[in-house]
């Protein structure tokens, strides 16, 4: 115990007329040598890391809008608007609400694609309300780096379990939709929804009436397991089979 | 006729009487930590009854969870407490996980253990600061907070925040220690073990401080047991207790730290204990970091756990900087908890305060609740 056994038995505490005196002269040397702690804010900012969580950021043209940032914000900050994209054509894309963000990192973080950052963003302050409403376009952040781009790094309950731990980058992107054929019912919501286009409707026979029987298949390389899929689904045929 | 006038005057001093008289202290007032109000009863200067009230900051914290998933309750577990958030997040990830029933990777222990003992220091050392105002002395709230900032940097190294970390993760931690927080942490720990040195000689050197403290707040440790205090507060009192070593969690129990107990009961003995603490948590913080950097660089941290938590119920505690925390929770298979409680210690350590506060003066009642170390975060959720 290093303060309760050696303070009592401090020889300096029978000094205690000297003590005060040697005490700040101690200490006002030390300030004198002692860089100052203060920084002049607006002219000199603290260093912050790469990895900081500002306000998030956004690469327009990677961002697929899928939605995954909408689905894990915790404050519902974010809601998808329509953008109009490079060439003239209206995409979906993330508006944030600055107000309401909690500054988690859940949209950089769970973000299949790495679209959505971080940023060492922190001076947000602005005069009204809707100033403090990002859109896309205004989401961009200049100089993002690899750092800025959080990974989910998991490793496989199965894996640690087989005597193999790795660390597997985004594994619920291994998550896959699974359909539940009989309560299909040819809808295609499934395959409209799609942000990357990885579900088609393949025909497996005709019913009763003469109409062809459609199920969507998923293409496994393109699939990033956002769940649009699942959640747009009428008749809940589809559900998210977890690879664990 | 001297006699008579003198008799007189005897006379009309025994008729004075001075009813008592009810004060309230608080919501916002400079002894209170926070919201909430003590009406004390005066006679005088001396205070014969106390009522605290609780409720200013309830935000619905506990049913606000049973709407949201798994996932997302730990960005608010964080906002439990703004001082030891950690702490919160780290107890809801613990709790999930044993209802879960899933043991996370060594190394996220390690790293949990690390980041909680930062998070004390980091808490503790905001308590000191607030002593030192509270007492009047202004230069040991600046040089407290001078050392919290390094610790505050650690934590930004750490996970990129500050405050509201949201770091602790179901299945283990968010990311993996960087090679420059895993510099800074040896730097940071020898630093403030010297420094931390200056803050105490400012403190205990003072007879206006240590008058101040000793000899009031007095509670025995039948007292003490029977109230429920926990933590710092009831190791001050004699009770020899701490869950990191008599009911350890995570790789506590493979770690080599003494629990401070003093036997006065009184503000400075909790406040030697919460010193002490501090030297306590580098020497955890040392040896931890040791064990992460044996465990090595490519070892798994984090788990992929299942969206969904069976049907059971779950309860964990920890050693919060403030006392025992708990949490229970109550799944039925689906993404959301049907039910989670939460016991914060400051709850049951304001329930307190008219045993610490009674019998003593109205200028001791900021020192007194001082040594309590409020969150009123937590305890009103």
């Amino acid at each position: 115990m290093p303060f309760m056994k050696v303070y009592p038995k401090n020889p300096a505490r029978s000094l205690w007329v000297m003590k005060p005196l040697v005490k700040m002269f101690r200490f006002l040397g030390k300030t004198i040598v002692h860089r100052p702690v203060c920084i002049l804010y607006p002219y000199e900012k603290m260093w912050v890391p790469d990895n900081y969580r500002g306000r998030p950021g956004l690469d327009f043209n990677m961002c697929v809008g899928c939605g995954m940032c909408v689905r894990m914000c915790p404050t519902s900050a974010i809601v998808l608007v329509d953008a109009p994209d490079d060439n003239g054509n209206i995409v979906k894309r993330p508006q944030i609400n600055m107000g309401r963000c909690a500054f988690c990192g859940y949209c950089a973080e769970y973000c299949p694609i790495d679209a959505m950052t971080v940023t060492p963003e922190f001076e947000l302050a602005e005069y009204t309300r809707e100033d403090l409403i990002y859109g896309p376009r205004r989401l961009a952040y200049k100089g993002t780096n690899d750092m800025m781009k959080i990974q989910i790094e998991e490793t496989l309950i199965s894996d640690i379990k087989n005597g193999n731990p790795e660390r597997r980058v985004k594994p619920f992107m291994i998550d896959r939709p699974e359909l539940e054929s009989a309560k299909c019912i040819s809808c295609k919501k499934c395959e409209k929804v799609c942000p990357v286009s990885a579900i088609k409707m393949v025909e497996h026979g005709v019913n009763a009436k003469g109409r062809p029987i459609l199920w969507p298949e998923i293409d496994d390389s393109k699939c990033i397991c956002c769940e649009n899929c699942v959640d747009e689904c009428p008749k809940s045929a589809l559900h998210i089979k977890e690879v664990l | 006729m001297m006699e008579r006038d003198l008799m007189d005057i005897r006379a009309e001093t025994d008729e004075l009487t001075t009813d008592k008289m009810w004060v309230i202290m608080g919501p916002q007032h400079p002894f209170s930590h926070g919201l909430w109000t003590l009406k004390v009863e005066l006679d005088g200067e001396i205070i014969t009854d106390a009522e605290p009230i609780v409720g200013y900051l309830h935000r619905g914290w506990e049913k606000e969870c049973e709407n949201r998933p798994y996932a997302k309750i730990v960005p608010m577990a964080d906002r439990l407490c703004y001082a030891a958030s950690m702490t919160y997040s780290h107890l809801y990830c613990m709790t999930v996980e044993k209802a879960l029933d899933i043991e996370v990777p060594e190394k996220a222990q390690y790293i949990r253990v690390v980041s909680d003992e930062i998070c004390r220091i980091s808490s503790h050392l905001m308590w000191l600061a607030a002593v030192g105002t509270d007492l009047g002395n202004f230069t040991v709230f600046l040089w407290c907070m001078r050392e919290r900032e390094y610790w505050m940097d650690l934590f930004v190294r750490l996970c990129g925040a500050r405050m509201t970390t949201n770091y602790p993760r179901i299945g283990g931690v968010r990311n993996d220690i960087t090679d420059l927080f895993d510099r800074d942490v040896d730097r940071c720990t020898e630093h403030f073990e010297k420094s931390l040195w200056d803050i105490i000689t400012l403190i205990d050197d003072s007879s206006i401080f240590v008058s101040r403290m000793k000899g009031t707040g007095i509670l025995t440790r039948e007292q003490c047991v029977n109230l429920g205090i926990t933590g710092p507060a009831m190791r001050g009192n004699g009770v020899d207790f701490d869950i990191r070593r008599d009911d350890p969690y995570e790789t506590y129990g493979k770690i080599d730290f003494e629990v401070p107990v003093m036997n006065d009961g009184d503000s400075y003995s909790r406040y030697m204990v919460r010193v002490e603490e501090l030297f306590q948590s580098c020497r955890i913080i040392k040896q931890a970091m040791q064990k992460i950097r044996a465990i090595g660089k490519n070892a798994p941290y984090r788990l992929k756990v299942p969206t969904n938590v069976p049907a059971c119920t779950a309860m964990c505690r920890l050693e919060d900087p403030r006392g025992e925390s708990l949490m229970y929770l109550v799944a039925d298979g689906s993404g959301k908890p049907y039910r989670l409680k939460v016991r914060s210690p400051i709850f049951t350590n304001v329930s307190a305060s008219k045993p610490l506060v009674v019998g003593s003066r109205i200028a001791d009642v900021p020192a007194i609740m001082a040594m309590i170390d409020m969150c009123l975060g937590e305890t009103d959720r």
